[in-house]
């Protein structure tokens, strides 16, 4: 049976907020750069989701009609695709572990703070010269810009683009070093690898990806750069180079990207799921270990993006690896199944976007199964049903995996808690707006319909009419969040240090957390799990009585609407 | 007087923090900047399948020129393990030589390697890879070596001890990594 193990000094009451100028300045505070880098990747997700809207726009109908011409459209897709991955999913997780990894392991910051802020500032550059594109050009090749299109046909903007690719892989790679110094050593003598937050392990994970993928987007973007400018022929056939080697050194870094923007949100769900239904989580093991398998096995499928291109004997090896590579994704999905069966089961926002990711994900993985057969891949491929599949995982997972992260610890960033109204609302306008987007594009991919294409068939106008509709829903969504978060912060309900009565060390501080985040050693948990037990309950009193009642914790003490008075007080 | 025995105690707990944290830091960013260097192997796998690789009556380059500057590069190595041991010792005038000695070694290396840069044959696939691969690498070689040379120049001045080493250690750790790379390189590049 469990035993309860009390948390030493703490610093009891409400921790003044940073002031605003801090997030605009250095600073080596691993919650400011933490902030500072999911700001700056909301920033970035508006602009990029503004240029999804106008594709949606051009796609109502089947000529041009918005765009000037056919070379426009493309720097919209491409531009979009670019910074929703580069500058918006990747960054924010890196914000958000940033924020959280400290805390979670009970230390005072992260293991290089200077370094730290580093990384942070080669963000905004990045970001920018993306933008900078548009006034000389934009890049034209797509988020894989494959050659020639990216070093024959792409105007200057290419060139910034390659630019802004490397500053950001630059700072994936020093914020992952600093992710993995800081797990491995910084972790307090009571927590051992299986007594650390699932979110930790998931960053681990996703961390250990980005130190040996990211160097190979380097190289492949230092040749695209010297092919552009210095004049040399690596991707050029007719002087012997050769432009199937950038899709195999892209696709080996891009394809365990794909893990790097949805292992954090495989961390998210699992803190979220548990704390959320009140029950410890189901096979904390093979969820932790189930991380590090995606991490091994993602860099054996990368030919599957290839299989077009590739020789004809290489097609089943990687067919099979990548539909190996579901096994490790299923073991998380039923252990987040086992985790919410018989739960408690809060229906609050965080929890709903947490829900809503475990539904959509399903579907994506499902055609992503598909994908990695080969027969279905020649027929699908470049179609909508790909398009559909890749914005299931990432925006159905990732972006949904976002929404949760920032409902369930928006509370501990500002002190107040999100208006939960607001953020059913988003949720309801979310889902609906994704469902009604994404899904008929399976429809309108299976039937031919290829994708970055402006001029289309007139067959398919119906269908695109309606998805653009639903994509507007979507877009106004957005704004619910957005309003939300500013009301939010300046008069919403105050948090409290731990609204959610839950186990994990973040909580066991004011919110926000004090600067070095705890006063004295904070001792964990036994279980990072472990709700449901005396020893638990006892444990999150004694954080209470030394932090003060946490008004959102009221909240969860009430039994959820409909449901029947429970014969306990609020389980733990 | 016991709060000051406790500070001390703490600010020498973080100290020892500090420092596990560089070497396991250091050790992450060499496992993963050497991928960079596996990604121009793969490079020069997959182009020399291609036509342009090298016609016939392209001339190679000497292994014998490779063999003398890899040479050159396991002994600095040498003198570089050397001279940290030297400076856990407490031996400043070992240290000075050895590092010195495997400074001396490495700007030769760094020589060869911009000579046969220069001397290539270009116009070729071959060409363009092995002035990437040298070039790539003697641009590591000469970062890590001005580092070195700044290492020198504060350990002659006294700046390095038994228990404050940690620049030296870090310096030849890259320098163990430009070894490493070259090694991968030099095998690929002359006898592959």
């Amino acid at each position: 049976m469990a035993t309860a193990s009390y948390p030493m000094d703490g610093v009891a009451g409400q921790v003044k907020r940073p002031a605003l100028a801090e997030y605009f300045t250095w600073s080596i505070d691993h919650k400011i750069i933490g902030v500072q880098y999911i700001v700056t990747s909301l920033f970035f997700f508006i602009i990029a989701g503004a240029l999804a809207m106008l594709i949606r726009w051009e796609l109502m109908t089947p000529e041009i009609t918005v765009m000037a011409d056919g070379s426009q459209y493309n720097t919209l897709f491409s531009i979009h695709g670019t910074m929703m991955i580069f500058t918006w999913i990747v960054p924010f997780w890196a914000g958000l572990g940033n924020y959280l990894i400290p805390l979670m392991l009970g230390a005072k910051d992260m293991a290089f703070p200077w370094l730290n802020a580093f990384a942070f500032w080669l963000l905004p550059p990045s970001g920018f010269l993306l933008i900078l594109g548009f006034f000389i050009g934009p890049a034209e090749a797509g988020w894989t810009s494959y050659p020639p299109l990216s070093t024959i046909y792409s105007p200057d903007g290419q060139t910034l683009w390659a630019l802004s690719i490397h500053l950001v892989g630059l700072s994936s790679i020093l914020g992952a070093i600093n992710f993995i110094v800081t797990i491995k050593n910084m972790r307090p003598p009571s927590m051992g690898w299986f007594q650390m937050p699932l979110f930790a392990w998931a960053t681990l994970a996703t961390s250990i990806i980005v130190v040996l993928a990211t160097p190979f987007l380097a190289g492949a973007l230092t040749l695209l750069l010297l092919d552009r400018v210095a004049g040399t022929t690596f991707f050029d056939a007719t002087s012997g180079g050769d432009v199937l080697l950038w899709q195999n050194i892209f696709w080996f870094y891009s394809h365990p990207a794909v893990y790097i923007m949805i292992l954090p949100g495989f961390g998210v769900l699992s803190e979220v799921l548990a704390i959320h239904s009140r029950k410890p989580i189901f096979g904390y093991r093979m969820i932790a270990l189930s991380s590090m398998a995606i991490a091994i096995v993602g860099f054996t499928v990368w030919a599957h993006h290839m299989f077009t291109s590739l020789q004809p004997e290489l097609r089943i090896p990687f067919m099979i690896t990548s539909m190996i590579i579901a096994v490790p994704t299923g073991i998380k999905i039923f252990g987040w199944l086992g985790t919410i069966w018989g739960g408690r089961i809060r229906l609050n926002s965080a929890n709903l976007f947490s829900l809503g990711f475990l539904s959509l994900f399903v579907i994506g993985g499902i055609s992503g199964v598909m994908l990695a057969a080969v027969p279905v891949n020649i027929h699908m491929h470049d179609t909508y049903f790909v398009v559909s599949h890749f914005h299931f995982v990432l925006y159905g997972g990732s972006v949904f995996a976002i929404y949760s992260a920032l409902y369930h610890w928006w509370p501990k960033i500002t002190g107040r808690m999100l208006d939960e109204r607001l953020g059913k609302i988003h949720f309801v306008t979310t889902y609906i707006g994704f469902l009604g987007t994404f899904m008929p594009q399976h429809i309108v991919g299976m039937q031919g319909m290829p994708r970055r294409v402006a001029v289309y068939d007139p067959q398919f106008q119906d269908l695109n009419v309606l998805i653009s509709l639903f994509s507007f829903l979507l877009g106004i969504s957005t704004f619910f969040l957005l309003y939300n978060m500013v009301v939010s912060t300046v008069a919403g309900r105050v948090a409290g240090a731990n609204p959610w009565r839950a186990l994990t060390l973040e909580w066991q501080t004011t919110s926000p957390p004090p600067a070095y985040n705890f006063a004295g050693e904070p001792v964990p948990f036994e279980d990072p799990y472990g709700y449901g037990t005396d020893a638990s309950k006892a444990y999150l009193d004694a954080m209470e009585s030394r932090f003060g009642p946490s008004p959102g914790a009221e909240e969860e003490r009430r039994p959820p609407s409909g449901a029947l008075p429970e014969p306990q007080p609020a389980g733990d | 007087m016991q709060n000051q025995s406790l500070l001390e105690q703490q600010l020498g707990r973080d100290a020892e923090l500090n420092l596990k944290n560089k070497r396991t830091g250091m050790f992450v960013f060499q496992v993963s900047w050497i991928m960079a260097f596996v990604c121009i192997v793969i490079v020069n796998w997959q182009l020399r399948f291609s036509a342009n690789w090298r016609p016939a009556g392209t001339p190679e380059a000497s292994p014998l020129i490779g063999i003398f500057a890899t040479l050159a590069l396991v002994i600095s190595a040498v003198l570089v393990w050397r001279a940290v041991n030297a400076i856990r010792a407490d031996d400043d005038r070992a240290f000075i030589l050895q590092w010195g000695g495997a400074l001396a070694l490495g700007a030769l290396f760094a020589l060869v390697m911009v000579y046969e840069w220069l001397t290539v044959e270009t116009g070729t696939q071959y060409a363009l890879v092995f002035r990437l691969m040298t070039g790539f690498h003697v641009v590591h070689a000469l970062a890590i070596g001005l580092y070195m040379a700044l290492v020198f120049r504060n350990g002659a001045r006294g700046a390095y001890h038994a228990d404050h080493y940690w620049a030296v250690e870090a310096g030849a750790k890259l320098w163990y990594f430009v070894l490493v790379a070259w090694l991968m390189f030099y095998v690929v590049i002359y006898w592959v």
